[in-house]
């Protein structure tokens, strides 16, 4: 039985036996320590870590509508990605922009990389570090790729480079002139982009880009997004947003999907999909919460009823 | 003597046997081009003209593609725009476009300094070339032009636009004015109103305090300015029954602006000296250290009601679980959609986005603010109707109505 | 000696023991790695220090202690100083400075973009924005609160009307009969897959009925009775779903935010796992 396995059952059976012992005391009409229900979303989440329980993914249609964008335009189409989130929010979206830096240098396109949040422009940069020149040794700073980092005003960043880059922006990071580089011959604004990525999850995000980029530009846009904005951006999709990745749930997707296809990463880290077995432990955890509430209430009820 | 001769000649003949290959080889491979390159046929009625809808420094050009172009000879590689200032030349590149392709947006800078300017209202001639392997081998179009590009001051795919705006404000205003000249603007009952008179007379009947949190919005937001006039009703009634009100401030400016609602309210409730200014004070502008402060406030204070009304971020569930624990009667109300399903689960009534803005209107009963619902109700309304005419102009394939909500640009 | 605070010294003790502790394995670690000393010494530094931050943030759970007191101050402060000094390098060197004066730009090594005099009206602005600290001539802040509330309010009536308005208004002209082609056919190739008609078909129902009910509820121009009431009452259940579905997803964004941070401390620090 491999590792993963008896983790699997372990962790049900204390968590499970764990639960039949409050949905017990609930029912006695005894109140349930709160630091008791932290106890057990502690463990949910620890138990899957240590024993590395994972479970597969599959792209749902909202992912997959941005994988397929990137796979099926042509080499050398021009993609930026922008850093719109800070450390905080790095566990759940970084899983997404590492693996979409893979996929599109993967598949020869050109990676422009900015960021409309102060702390994008070091998390771009340490990006570039971690998976393109581990990655990608052969790809060339300037020709294959460019980080152009970060500039103040927000949406209004937006409202300037989607006309014209070159008012805001005249070097990339390493203080290189945008004119000496080939990857920004022919670009004059976003409108010369093929591709917009926000990866982000507060303000300015996904959202702004949709609103002052992509709508008004013309560009297809898609996003990366913290879960919690997830659902504030549906509502764009699919007209003005060709595809959202929500959560670590849709890190996790994109990663199973790009692994499939591109065999010769099969040994990238996954950090998306490690995360998905936590959290599905941990949800079920929270629903069987929210289970052993409600029958508690409703009987306790009845129970003061009689 | 004879052998090591013969054997000397072969030797000196393999190299020249070799060379001769190769020169045999370079011959039939230059034979093979010549026979293969033939100039295709030129790309044929290509017009140009000022693009539409921007501000100017680009022209677009169409085509018929080639006829060897994936048919005829096939040895179309692709097509490079050529551009002049005159019919004569010289033309410069100005791009590719790939095999196949029957169209090219010539597009400049607006920067004179640019190597790529490119001014408008000059006279510009475009020819296009068709290209094979052989760079020597291609195929000129016709010239045309002269053509100029310029840029428009209206952009009129966003007509649609420009409609709703100004339909919009010429209704807001129309209502501003009405409400104004003191006509009765009908709006609903909220719930979530109803329950702050009974919350405040719980709270006046347990002899506990009222908790008033503005949020962590500033006093330019629209949300704490409703929370303002919702702020002043709550004032004046717990002046009126002479119940306690704490008001913890995350913004300084706010804070100025509550005290001055709250003293307004006591002085309208006719009891100006039970104002104290301690009842409106400022925290911290750090929001976990803000929410931590409040928390130990209702755990302390142990309010009858706490009322939240603003914008609410992260802190919005640790707010209202803490005053949950605390045992208050809990009023919310946030135009942030992300934090209303936690006040939804954990306060008695929640105002869910833009009964915010109509609490405050109701309440206060300003032209402005009733005015302005007034005219977001006929939005509403006319999305409504335009949602229906939509529907069915989709189902009978009446294509204009639903290309005329598609802006383009 | 109260028990109390004999039991605090303790704790103090035992932490300050193990935070040292800690900090030479990891400098021993990072050392075999083949890491110079000093950077073993810095980087074993910092990762101690990450791991009993969050230990120090994470023991609120149990109650408020003065380590998450500790921890929490210096969130608040070293983030305060940040995004001051983030401020001042991205707006005043990067965006100001470059549009006035080449002799600053060369001090602060940034290319000097040529001058524009305009870029001196959003520093006078901004000055006067500051006076809001006076009371005396607070009032004159007004001026460039108006100035910036009047010109979000232009910028964004645009792109809202046309992003959050017009477009919405456009995405639901969904067809509610998707490729039909009589009830027969709708119920000999009924299938519950998420390409299937049915599925299409009740996808695009419930974005129509779900929009419509939504504006319905938010009508503050009559009272929610008969069709109308009922048509309210549909709209906020759905609206109830979307808070639930959010409400889900909240749940993970935080769940995995906690799965980042104990990775952090199983891989990173206490080396559990790869």
């Amino acid at each position: 039985m491999s590792n993963s396995n008896i983790g699997l059952v372990i962790s049900l059976l204390i968590i499970g036996a764990g639960l039949v012992w409050l949905l017990i005391r609930s029912l006695q009409g005894k109140e349930v320590e709160r630091r008791i229900i932290f106890l057990f979303i502690g463990l949910s989440v620890s138990v899957p870590l240590l024993f590395n329980i994972t479970f597969s993914e599959k792209a749902t249609p909202i992912v997959r509508a941005v994988f397929d964008k990137i796979e099926n335009l042509p080499e050398g189409s021009r993609i930026l990605l922008s850093f719109d989130y800070g450390p905080t929010m790095a566990p759940e979206v970084e899983p997404m922009s590492d693996v979409m830096i893979r996929h599109v240098l993967a598949k020869g396109h050109k990676l422009y990389l900015m960021g409309l949040w102060a702390t994008g422009q070091s998390l771009g940069s340490a990006a570039v570090e971690r998976i393109i020149k581990n990655d990608f040794p052969n790809m060339v700073d300037g020709v294959d790729y460019v980080n152009i980092g970060y500039k103040a005003g927000n949406q209004g960043v937006l409202n300037v480079i989607v006309t014209d880059f070159r008012k805001l922006y005249s070097t990339d990071v390493n203080g290189r002139d945008l004119d000496s580089l080939p990857i920004f011959n022919d670009i004059k604004s976003l409108k010369d982009m093929d591709l917009l990525i926000s990866v982000g999850g507060g303000f300015p995000g996904v959202k702004e880009w949709v609103q002052f980029a992509g709508d008004p530009g013309n560009v297809p846009t898609a996003g990366g997004c913290a879960a919690v904005s997830a659902p504030l951006l549906y509502p764009y999709y699919p007209s003005q947003l060709l595809g959202l990745l929500g959560g670590i749930k849709g890190a996790a997707e994109y990663e199973s999907e790009f692994k499939k296809r591109y065999k010769q990463f099969g040994d990238m880290p996954e950090p998306g999909v490690k995360m998905m077995g936590p959290q599905t432990l941990a949800h079920l955890v929270i629903m069987a919460f929210i289970v052993i509430g409600n029958l508690s209430f409703f009987f306790a009820g009845k129970g003061r009823r009689k | 003597m004879r052998q090591k001769l013969i054997i000397i000649m072969c030797l000196l003949f393999i190299p020249a046997l070799a060379a001769g290959q190769e020169s045999v080889i370079t011959a039939d491979s230059s034979l093979v081009d010549t026979i293969t390159v033939v100039p295709p046929a030129p790309v044929t009625d290509l017009i140009a003209y000022d693009k539409n809808n921007d501000h100017g420094h680009a022209i677009i050009l169409k085509w018929t593609p080639s006829a060897d172009d994936g048919a005829g000879k096939k040895n179309v590689l692709g097509y490079s725009i050529h551009r002049s200032l005159s019919p004569n030349g010289p033309f410069e590149e100005r791009g590719i476009a790939a095999a196949g392709d029957a169209s090219y947006n010539d597009v400049g800078s607006k920067e004179r300094e640019s190597a790529d300017y490119m001014a408008d209202h000059v006279d510009y001639y475009y020819k296009v070339r068709t290209l094979t392997a052989d760079e020597s081998v291609y195929a000129d179009s016709e010239v045309v032009g002269p053509v100029q590009s310029y840029g428009q001051w209206f952009n009129t795919d966003r007509w649609m636009v420009l409609i709703f705006v100004i339909g919009f404000m010429a209704i807001m205003i129309f209502m501003i004015n009405k409400a104004r000249r003191g006509a009765k603007l009908f709006v609903r009952r909220l719930a979530g109103i109803e329950a702050v008179d009974e919350a405040i007379g719980r709270a006046t009947e347990m002899g506990k305090p009222i908790l008033y949190v503005l949020g962590l919005g500033t006093a330019a937001e629209i949300a704490t300015i409703a929370s303002f006039t919702i702020l002043g009703r709550v004032a004046k009634k717990v002046a009126e029954y002479q119940t306690g009100l704490i008001v913890p401030c995350y913004d300084p400016i706010v804070m100025t602006v509550a005290q001055e609602t709250v003293k307004a309210s006591y002085m309208d409730a006719g009891r100006p000296d039970s104002y104290d200014e301690d009842m409106v004070y400022f925290v911290t502008q750090s929001q976990f250290a803000y929410v931590a402060a409040v928390n130990g406030v209702m755990l302390r204070e142990l309010p009858a009601t706490n009322i939240y009304m603003g914008k609410f971020f992260a802190e919005s569930l640790i707010l209202a679980e803490t005053g949950a624990l605390a045992g208050s009667i809990q009023i919310a109300g946030t135009d942030e959609i992300a934090q209303i399903p936690f006040f939804v689960v954990a306060c008695d009534y929640t105002l869910i986005g833009e009964e915010l803005y109509a609490a405050s209107a109701y309440l206060g009963r300003e032209p402005v603010l009733l005015g302005s619902l007034k005219a977001q109700d006929y939005a509403k309304a006319a999305v409504m109707v335009i949602a229906v005419i939509g529907f069915i102009t989709i189902h009978f394939g009446w294509d204009t109505f639903v290309e005329w909500f598609h802006v383009a640009n | 000696m109260e028990n109390s605070k004999k039991i605090s010294i303790i704790v103090f003790a035992g932490v300050i023991v193990l935070f040292f502790v800690s900090w030479i394995s990891k400098t021993s670690g990072f050392q075999s790695t083949g890491l110079p000393f000093g950077a073993s010494v810095r980087d074993g530094f910092l990762i101690t220090l990450a791991a009993f931050l969050t230990l120090a943030i994470i023991s609120f759970l149990y109650k408020d202690n003065p380590y998450y007191k500790f921890a929490e101050h210096l969130f608040v402060g070293v983030s305060a100083a940040y995004w001051m000094c983030v401020g001042f390098w991205s707006t005043f060197v990067g965006n100001f400075i470059p549009k006035v004066s080449s002799t600053l730009s060369g001090f602060f090594e940034v290319p000097y973009k040529g001058f524009d005099i305009f870029y001196f009206v959003p520093l006078i602005l901004g000055i006067m924005l500051l006076m809001r600290l006076s009371s005396k001539v607070g009032w004159v802040s007004r001026w460039s609160l108006a100035f910036i509330v009047g010109t979000t309010a232009g910028l964004n009536l645009i792109r809202y009307m046309r992003s959050d308005f017009i477009s919405q208004v456009s995405n639901t002209f969904v067809p509610l009969l998707v490729e039909w082609q009589g009830t027969g056919h709708f119920f000999s190739n009924f299938n519950l897959s998420i390409s299937g008609q049915f599925v299409m078909m009740l996808g695009n129902w419930v974005i129509f009925i779900g929009v419509f009910c939504g504006i319905i509820y938010f009508f503050f121009s009559k009272e929610h009775t008969g069709f109308f009431g009922a048509a309210s009452k549909l709209g906020i259940w759905i609206l109830m779903v979307t808070f639930g579905a959010s409400f889900g997803y909240t749940v993970m964004g935080r769940v995995s935010l906690l799965v980042g941070r104990l990775t952090f401390l199983f891989r990173d620090w206490l080396g559990l796992i790869n």
